[in-house]
C-alpha cells in the first residue's frame, strides 16, 4: 500500500516487516526517529520485539552481537559520532560473521557541531567488514533494508544500509510498503548456521593462532565477493515478487555518456534533473550511481565507464591528505585497467551545504572544459 | 537459490570445551572474603543488641527468629521498644542519608508478635552448673541477671520486697509509657525460662546474710527507690511529697486527685512523669529546675510531650525555703544564673545575687534524684577484694560468696537497658569466677566486647555465630548508597492530646505488620550478609555460589580473579578485599 512517510519511517517499516526480534539503540539526532517509532511499535504490541536500552551506541553493538549470536534476526541505527563509537565493535560483527543489520543517517562528524548529512562518517568504517549501501529514495530505503537482512543472513557479514540525513531521512515521499504476507514470502525467518544455544553449549570468539586468523579473514573477504552475486540473485527475486529492481550501481545513459557523473545517496535525484536538461541540449552525458560500496562493483564500473570519455565523481565526504573517497575507489578499480578515462573528483556538499542543479551543471561543464584533472579534488561552493 | 546448501565459507573460532579447566583463580592478587562487621547501633545499644540482623529477619518475615535474636541480649524488648531512649537509633548510619530506622518501633513490635502468637523461644543454654545465686531485688538489673545466669546454666533465686516483680517498670514508669499487661507478659515469659521469683520477701542486711550462707553468690540490684533530700527549710512538710512515691502510690492503684496547682522540683524523667501525671489525675503541673530545659537529664521528646500536654517550665529557678499558709504552700524561689558549662555542654548555675520571689501552689512534689534505700546497698570498692566493671561491681572476700553489685547502684545512667547491660555483665563475671577464676574475669569479658564496647554480647559469650563477627564499626562512608532508595521513616501513631489527657492509656500506638516489614526494610543492615546477591549479579566470573538450601554464600577461589565488583557493590560492607598472601 502506498504511504507518505518519512525516510526514517520507510527503515522502521522494513524493520517491523522483517519481523526483528531484538532492537538495541542509543537516540542520536538524525537518526532518532527510527527507533523513536519502533520503541512505540515494541511498547504497543505491533512488533514481538525486545528494545533494549543501553548507555551509548558502544553498549548498543554489544547487545546486538550478543543476541545476535543467539540466533535472533536484530536492528540498531546511528549516526555520525555514534557510529564512530561502535568502531570497534564493528570489526567484531564482521569478525563473529553475525548479521546484523544497522540503519546509519549520514551526518557530519563534530567539531564544529554540525548535524546535517556528510558521508565521511559511514565511509571512514569501510574497512570493517561491513556491507554497505547507500540509498537514494525513501522507497529504496525500504527495500534495501529487506534486502539487506536477506544478503546478511545468506553471507553472514554484517550490513549497513546507508542514508542522507535530513534529505531522506526527515523527508515525506510516497512509499509503496509492502504487506507482511509478501515481505514473509521474501524474508522467511532466520536459520542460524550458528548459535548460543544452552542446550549445547559452546563458546564462540576464542584466541586462534595466525594462520587460522588469516584463513578467517580470507573467509570474510571470500564472502565478501560472493556477497555480489548473491546479491543479484537477491535483488531478482525482490523483482520477481514487487517489480522494482536497483542494482549494485545504476548505470543512467552510460552506454553512449561521453562524461560520466558518479553520485550516491540523494545527489543522484538531482543529478537525473541535470542530466535532463543536458541531454535536451544535446549533451552527451551519463549517470553512474554507486548503491554498493563495499563490496565495491569493480567490474560494473570498469563496464559502466568503458565508453566514456571522461568521469566525474561527485563526493559529499572527503579522506584528508588522500581525496574524496568514492573518486578514490573508482580511480583504484580503473588503474588495472589500460586506456581508463581520466577521474575527476568533486567535493560537493559537505557538512550539509545544498547540491544544487547549478553546482552539478557547473561540475558538468568544468569537466568537459578541462582536457586533464589538474587537481585530485575540486572543491565546489568554497 | 537454495538457502540450506549454503556454501559461503564461514570459519569462526568456536569451542564446546569447558573453560573450568581454566583455572582463573591463579591471576588474583586481591582475594574478597564474607566478613561480616559490626554495625554501629548494635554498639550504641547498651545491651549490645545484634540491631542489623534484628531489622534483617524482620523485613524477611522472621519474626521469631528476629524475637530471639533480641531476647539473646535483652530479656525486655516489649519494655525497651517502649520505654529506652534508644541511643541506637542516635547512631543509625541511614541518618545521614534520610532519617533513621526506627529500631525502637520495630522492637516493640517484634515483642508484641511473640507475645500475641504466643512464641515459645528456641535459645541455647549452656550445660547445668552446681552454683546457686540469690538475686535481691526484681527490678530490670536482677531480672536480667537471673536470666542470663540460667542460660549459663546456674539456678537462681531472686527475692522481691513488693507484692510484684518489676521494680520501677512496676512502681513507677507510669502507665501511659508501659502498659502493665506488657511488663507482665515479659517476666513470665522470663520466668518461663526457668527464673524463679519469690515478692514479698522482706530485704535488709539479716536477708543479705542469710543469703550469703545459702547461695553461692548474691547479686544486689535493689535500685534508687528513695528521693534525694534537698536540704531546705520546709522540706518536712505534709503537702511536699516524694516524687518516686507518689508514682508508686499511682501504680498501687490508690485515688488520688492533685487539685490546684503543683510544683514539681527536679529535670529528670520522674519530674516529668510526676508531672505528666498529675495532669491526668485533673492537676496543673509546673516544673521547676535549676538548670535550663537543654540542660535536663529527661528524655527531650519527653520533655516535648509533657508541654504539649499542658505542663508548664520555670527553668533557672532554686528552691530555698517552703513554707505553709491556709492550706497552700508558700515556695521561695531564687533565680539562677549561667556560670560557665562543663564539658558535656551543660550549664553550672549558680544564685542570682537577691533575686528571689515567692510562688503560691497547693502541691510540692520533690524529684531531685533518687538514691538507694540504705547505706549497706552502697557498693564498697576496696582495692584487693572488688572487681570494678564498666556496669557492674564485684566483691569477693576472702571467705564466702561474692556479691555483685549492678543496675542503678552502680550504674551512671539510670536506664532499663543499662540495667540489662548490668545483669549481663553480671552474669558473664561470675560463670568466669566460677569457672575460671577471678583474674580471667576481665580478659574473658573483653573478648564479648560488641565493636569497641563498652556494649557486651551474650551470643558471643556463650559462643554463637556473631563470635565471627568482625569488630570494625561500619561507617555511613562504607555503605554503597547507589542501592537503596530514599524513604521517609514511620511516623508513629499517637493518641491525640485531648485523649491523653483524660486516662492514662499507652500513647504510642501499635503498627501493622507491613510497617513493621517496611520499616525494617529501610535498614542498610551494616555489616552484615542480608543475601541480597548484589555480588552474585555482579561477579563477572560466576564465582559466587550460592547454596540452594543454605542461606549464605561463598566465593570459589578456583575461578574468582579477585577484580573486587562483589566487594564495591556490596551495599552493606559485608565484605572485605584482602591482598593475597605471596
Amino acid at each position: 500500500m502506498k504511504r507518505v512517510i518519512e525516510g526514517s519511517h520507510s527503515v522502521a517499516e522494513a524493520v517491523r516487516l522483517a519481523r526483528v526480534q531484538v532492537i538495541s539503540a542509543y537516540p542520536i539526532t538524525p537518526q532518532t526517529h527510527i527507533v523513536e517509532i519502533l520503541s512505540e511499535y515494541c511498547a504497543n504490541g505491533t512488533m514481538n520485539a525486545r528494545f533494549l536500552r543501553v548507555e551509548s551506541e558502544h553498549s548498543a553493538l554489544a547487545a546486538l552481537i550478543g543476541a545476535q549470536s543467539c540466533g535472533v534476526r536484530t536492528f540498531t541505527a546511528t549516526a555520525s559520532q555514534g557510529l564512530a563509537l561502535m568502531h570497534e565493535l564493528l570489526h567484531w560483527t564482521s569478525g563473529a560473521r553475525l548479521p546484523i543489520v544497522m540503519a546509519e543517517v549520514n551526518r557530519a562528524l563534530a567539531p564544529g557541531w554540525n548535524i546535517w548529512t556528510d558521508q565521511t562518517d559511514s565511509l571512514a568504517q569501510r574497512d570493517t567488514g561491513w556491507i554497505q549501501m547507500y540509498c537514494e529514495d525513501g522507497q529504496e530505503v525500504l527495500d534495501s533494508m529487506l534486502q539487506a537482512y536477506r544478503l546478511a543472513e545468506r553471507v553472514y557479514l554484517p550490513v549497513m544500509v546507508v542514508l542522507d540525513a535530513f534529505y531522506l531521512s526527515h523527508t515525506y515521499e510516497s512509499v509503496d510498503v509492502p504487506t507482511e504476507a509478501e515481505v514473509d514470502r521474501f524474508l522467511p525467518q532466520y536459520q542460524p548456521r550458528f548459535q548460543v544455544d544452552t542446550k549445547n553449549p559452546c563458546a564462540f570468539g576464542q584466541f586462534v593462532p595466525p594462520g587460522a586468523y588469516m584463513k578467517m579473514r580470507y573467509d570474510i573477504a571470500g564472502a565478501m565477493e560472493e556477497s555480489l552475486v548473491c546479491l543479484d540473485k537477491i535483488q531478482e527475486e525482490f523483482y520477481g515478487i514487487f517489480q522494482r529492481r536497483y542494482g549494485p550501481v545504476e548505470a543512467i545513459y552510460c552506454d553512449d555518456a561521453e562524461i560520466i557523473l558518479v553520485t550516491s545517496g540523494t545527489v543522484t535525484s538531482t543529478c537525473r534533473l541535470v542530466l535532463q536538461s543536458l541531454r535536451a541540449k544535446g549533451e552527451k552525458v551519463g549517470i553512474l550511481k554507486m548503491k554498493l560500496f563495499r563490496p565495491f562493483p569493480v567490474a560494473m564500473v570498469r563496464e559502466a565507464v568503458s565508453h566514456a570519455k571522461k568521469i566525474a565523481v561527485i563526493d559529499r565526504n572527503f579522506s584528508f591528505g588522500a581525496s574524496g573517497i568514492f573518486a578514490q575507489e573508482v580511480r583504484a578499480a580503473l588503474c588495472n585497467f589500460p586506456g581508463h578515462p581520466p577521474v575527476f573528483g568533486y567535493i560537493a556538499g559537505i557538512g550539509g551545504l545544498d547540491v544544487t542543479v547549478e553546482l552539478l551543471e557547473e561540475i558538468y561543464w568544468k569537466t568537459k572544459n578541462t582536457a586533464f584533472p589538474e587537481r585530485e579534488s575540486i572543491w565546489m561552493g568554497i | 537459490m537454495n538457502e540450506a546448501e549454503n556454501t559461503i565459507p564461514l570459519l569462526i573460532p568456536c569451542s564446546s570445551m569447558s573453560t573450568e579447566s581454566n583455572k582463573t583463580g591463579s591471576w588474583r592478587f586481591l582475594k574478597p572474603l564474607y566478613d561480616e562487621k559490626t554495625s554501629p547501633c548494635s554498639t550504641a545499644c547498651p545491651a549490645g543488641e545484634d540491631i542489623a540482623r534484628i531489622e534483617m529477619l524482620t523485613a524477611q518475615g522472621m519474626f521469631k527468629e528476629a524475637w530471639e535474636t533480641i531476647i539473646r541480649e535483652n530479656p525486655f524488648p516489649g519494655v525497651c521498644g517502649r520505654i529506652c531512649p534508644h541511643p541506637c537509633e542516635q547512631l543509625c548510619n541511614r541518618r545521614e542519608f534520610d532519617e533513621a530506622i526506627a529500631i525502637h518501633t520495630v522492637e516493640r513490635f517484634l515483642a508484641e508478635t511473640a507475645s500475641r502468637y504466643d512464641l515459645k523461644p528456641t535459645l541455647p543454654r549452656l550445660t547445668a552448673k552446681k552454683q546457686k545465686i540469690a538475686v535481691v531485688g526484681a527490678g530490670p538489673a536482677g531480672i536480667a541477671t537471673a536470666y542470663f545466669l540460667v542460660q549459663l546454666g546456674y539456678s537462681c533465686d531472686v527475692f522481691e520486697a513488693m507484692p510484684e516483680p518489676g521494680g520501677i517498670l512496676r512502681w513507677g514508669i507510669p502507665l501511659y509509657r508501659l502498659p502493665l499487661p506488657t511488663l507482665r507478659n515479659e517476666i513470665a515469659q522470663i520466668e518461663s525460662q526457668g527464673v524463679y521469683i519469690r515478692t514479698g520477701q522482706q530485704i535488709d542486711k539479716k536477708f543479705l546474710q542469710d543469703a550469703r550462707n545459702h547461695y553461692n553468690a548474691v547479686f544486689i540490684g535493689c535500685g534508687h527507690p528513695r528521693t534525694v533530700e534537698m536540704g531546705i527549710p520546709g522540706e518536712g512538710i505534709s503537702a511536699v511529697e516524694n516524687g518516686l512515691e507518689f508514682l508508686k502510690r499511682i501504680r498501687r492503684g490508690e485515688s488520688i486527685s492533685p487539685s490546684g496547682l503543683s510544683a514539681v522540683i527536679g529535670g529528670g524523667n520522674t519530674a516529668i512523669d510526676v508531672a505528666r501525671s498529675i495532669v491526668r489525675l485533673g492537676g496543673k503541673a509546673l516544673i521547676l529546675y535549676r538548670r535550663r530545659r537543654c540542660d535536663m537529664p529527661a528524655f527531650e521528646e519527653k520533655v516535648q510531650m509533657a508541654l504539649e500536654e499542658g505542663v508548664e517550665l520555670r527553668e533557672l529557678v532554686a528552691p530555698v525555703k517552703i513554707t505553709e499558709e491556709d492550706g497552700h504552700c508558700i515556695l521561695t524561689l531564687q533565680e539562677m544564673k549561667i556560670s560557665g558549662e562543663d564539658s558535656g555542654g551543660r550549664a553550672h548555675v549558680l544564685p542570682d545575687e537577691r533575686k528571689t520571689r515567692e510562688f503560691r501552689v497547693q502541691h510540692v512534689f520533690k524529684a531531685t534524684g533518687a538514691e538507694p534505700a540504705g547505706n549497706w546497698l552502697n557498693p564498697a570498692e576496696k582495692p584487693g577484694t572488688s572487681l570494678a566493671l564498666t556496669n557492674a561491681l564485684l566483691v569477693y572476700p576472702d571467705k564466702g560468696p561474692a556479691l555483685v553489685f549492678g543496675g542503678d547502684l552502680t550504674n551512671e545512667t539510670k536506664s532499663v537497658v543499662h540495667a540489662v547491660a548490668s545483669g549481663k555483665q553480671a552474669a558473664m563475671a561470675l560463670d568466669v569466677l566460677f569457672q575460671d577464676g577471678i583474674e580471667a574475669i576481665v580478659p574473658k569479658i573483653q573478648a564479648c566486647l560488641v565493636g569497641e564496647g563498652p556494649s557486651l554480647s551474650m551470643e558471643v559469650y556463650m559462643g554463637g555465630d556473631r563470635r565471627s563477627r568482625n569488630s570494625h564499626i561500619v561507617n555511613y562512608e562504607e555503605i554503597n548508597t547507589d542501592h537503596f532508595q530514599f524513604q521517609p521513616r514511620i511516623t508513629q501513631p499517637r493518641l491525640l492530646r485531648e485523649e491523653r489527657l483524660r486516662s492514662f492509656e499507652e500513647i504510642d500506638l501499635k503498627i501493622s505488620t507491613n510497617l513493621a516489614i517496611r520499616e525494617a526494610d529501610r535498614c542498610f543492615n551494616c555489616g552484615i550478609c542480608n543475601q541480597c546477591d548484589n555480588c552474585y549479579m555482579f561477579c563477572p566470573d560466576i564465582a559466587v555460589i550460592r547454596e540452594k538450601d543454605r542461606q549464605d554464600r561463598r566465593i570459589n577461589y578456583d575461578y574468582c580473579k579477585g577484580c573486587g565488583l562483589c566487594v564495591v557493590e556490596c551495599p552493606r560492607n559485608a565484605m572485605t578485599l584482602k591482598e593475597e598472601e605471596l
